[in-house]
């Protein structure tokens, strides 16, 4: 499915742009529901068997799925096809971008007046895991264009390509779905101060501020481009948010002043001491009674050996040289470890909102601990998807 | 102005997987898959090929419109022609 972004920085493409877009996102969905079951199917009937000849048992771990796919033809065309499909997501993007940027800096200018705020930092050394690799084969990176719009556009038409309609035409299906599921959860929780941490663009940094108009929200993200159009997106959708360029493992913020702290697939693209660092922060500014909130891949813990591994294969051939680290971490252990009680560790799954709507994400808040995380279609960008989350109150 | 925490030889640093075995990339770090590196190559080329073809499809598209005056669902017309093109691969 195509989709159009939902403010005055969409791109202005030309017919054979938008059919540029359309066959990547085509392609996209062939190869993650499709092919990816021809992959499964493979798995189970040639290369698993193949694996267990060899060792006398099934394979145990991502890892030695991915040792038992290696080199199987379903595995083979599966890859090749996605690092290509990959790569075509960015360059369906780029002329548009590029031509532009004139455009874009003017529409802007026209939303500088309206609520909300940007801070960079020029002192602030970017770190090496957002600038010195091309993260899911960006070219350029998050620091693409410095401090330009170039980056923040090139992510956003990038990601509606990407996200073959699954992340919604505002791209803030996971923050919907999430901060529904928590609103509904709690309902007497009423957060007056909110951080997202990792936040690019914002997409998914909205929808909270959404769910709680009169909280105050700040945005935080260590690359300045993104920031800067991010701000200017939410100044175009009317939704006041205070975009900061900071690190979230060394935050600028007082002890004890936010009610949640959240991100949205941030965790996976740091290193693992980074991470560390970014929940003692998070333990640190939080208030008593606050929340740390995170969505993320579900962990290698409380999944199969191929579906940990279908997860895993981007960090070898997609340019995400942490996410299987992360993944191989235990949630409840990130938080205990920050300071979190252990009783008061959550995770859940949420359906997404955009896919199975308003009732099923209310059904999921009111239900036990969401069943399905080793379900296959949970944390996949694919046909049916759902989000996984986990978090901690702070005593 | 963007400071960088400093890498040596940004460049040429590829970040990998601590357990990724060197023989997952070709001499340049691009992942490999296929036995003969010709065909990963290959690969990229079918799709980029479909991709031209389907521009052209679509400014065909476009002009029936224009003639008929019906709406065509070109998300629809897309997918019929993604599974067309790439049938063959589905036996893998
Ligand atoms: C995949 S994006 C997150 C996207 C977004 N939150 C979402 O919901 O889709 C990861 C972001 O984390 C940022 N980042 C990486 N390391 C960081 C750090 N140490 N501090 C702050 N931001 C960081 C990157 O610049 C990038 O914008």
């Amino acid at each position: 499915m195509t989709v159009e972004l939902q403010h005055p920085m969409k791109a202005d493409a030309t017919p054979d742009e938008v059919a540029r877009g359309r066959f990547v996102s085509g392609m996209r969905s062939l190869i993650l529901n499709d092919l990816a079951g021809d992959m499964r199917s493979a798995y189970e009937r040639r290369a698993a068997p193949a694996f267990k000849k060899k060792h006398g048992r099934e394979p145990e771990s991502s890892r030695e799925a991915h040792q038992a796919l290696r080199g199987d033809p379903a595995f083979n065309i599966y890859s090749a096809m996605r690092v290509q499909a990959q790569k075509m997501v960015w360059a369906s993007v780029a002329d548009s971008v590029e031509r532009e940027s004139d455009r874009l800096a003017s529409e802007a200018e026209k939303a500088a007046g309206a609520l909300g705020s940007l801070e960079l930092d020029p002192a602030l050394e970017v770190p090496k895991n957002v600038h010195a690799i091309d993260v899911h084969l960006m070219p350029g990176s998050y620091t693409r264009g410095a401090d330009s719009l170039e980056a923040g556009a090139v992510y956003d038409r990038g990601l509606a390509v990407f996200s073959m309609g699954l992340m919604g035409a505002n791209l803030d299906d996971i923050g919907l779905s999430m901060s529904q599921y928590i609103k509904q959860r709690h309902p007497d929780f009423a957060p007056q101060r909110i951080l997202d941490t990792g936040c690019t663009i914002g997409h998914n940094t909205l929808p909270w501020k959404q769910a709680y108009p009169d909280a105050e929200v700040i945005a935080i993200d260590a690359a300045p481009g993104p920031l800067a159009y991010g701000s200017a997106r939410a100044k175009m959708q009317g939704q006041e948010v205070a975009f900061r360029q900071m690190c979230a493992d060394d935050l600028a913020f007082e002890d004890e002043s936010f009610d949640i702290v959240w991100s949205s697939m941030f965790l996976h693209e740091l290193s693992k001491k980074q991470r560390a660092k970014a929940f003692d922060e998070a333990y640190r500014v939080l208030k008593p009674g606050g929340l740390v909130i995170h969505m993320e891949l579900p962990p290698n813990e409380q999944m199969g050996a191929f579906d940990g591994f279908y997860l895993d294969w981007d960090s070898y051939y997609n340019n995400e040289p942490y996410y299987k680290g992360y993944r191989d971490e235990v949630p409840r252990e990130l938080c205990t470890r920050a300071g979190f009680a252990d009783d008061q560790f959550f995770d859940f799954v949420v359906p997404s909102i955009g896919i199975y709507g308003d009732q099923a994400v209310a059904d999921a808040a009111k239900g036990d601990r969401a069943e399905g995380v080793c379900q296959e279609t949970t944390g996949r960008l694919a046909e049916g998807v759902m989000w996984y989350g986990f978090g901690a109150w702070k005593k | 102005m963007v400071r960088f925490r400093s890498v040596e030889k940004v460049s040429d640093e590829k970040l990998r997987p601590e357990d990724a075995p060197p023989g997952l990339y070709d001499d340049q770090g691009n992942p490999r898959f296929f036995a003969d590196p010709g065909m990963d190559r290959f690969v990229a080329v079918v799709m980029n090929l479909a991709q031209e073809v389907w521009v052209q499809e679509e400014r065909l598209l476009a002009l029936e419109e224009a003639k008929s005056g019906d709406a065509i669902d070109r998300d629809a017309k897309a997918k019929e022609f993604i599974d067309r093109v790439f049938a063959p691969i589905r036996e893998a």
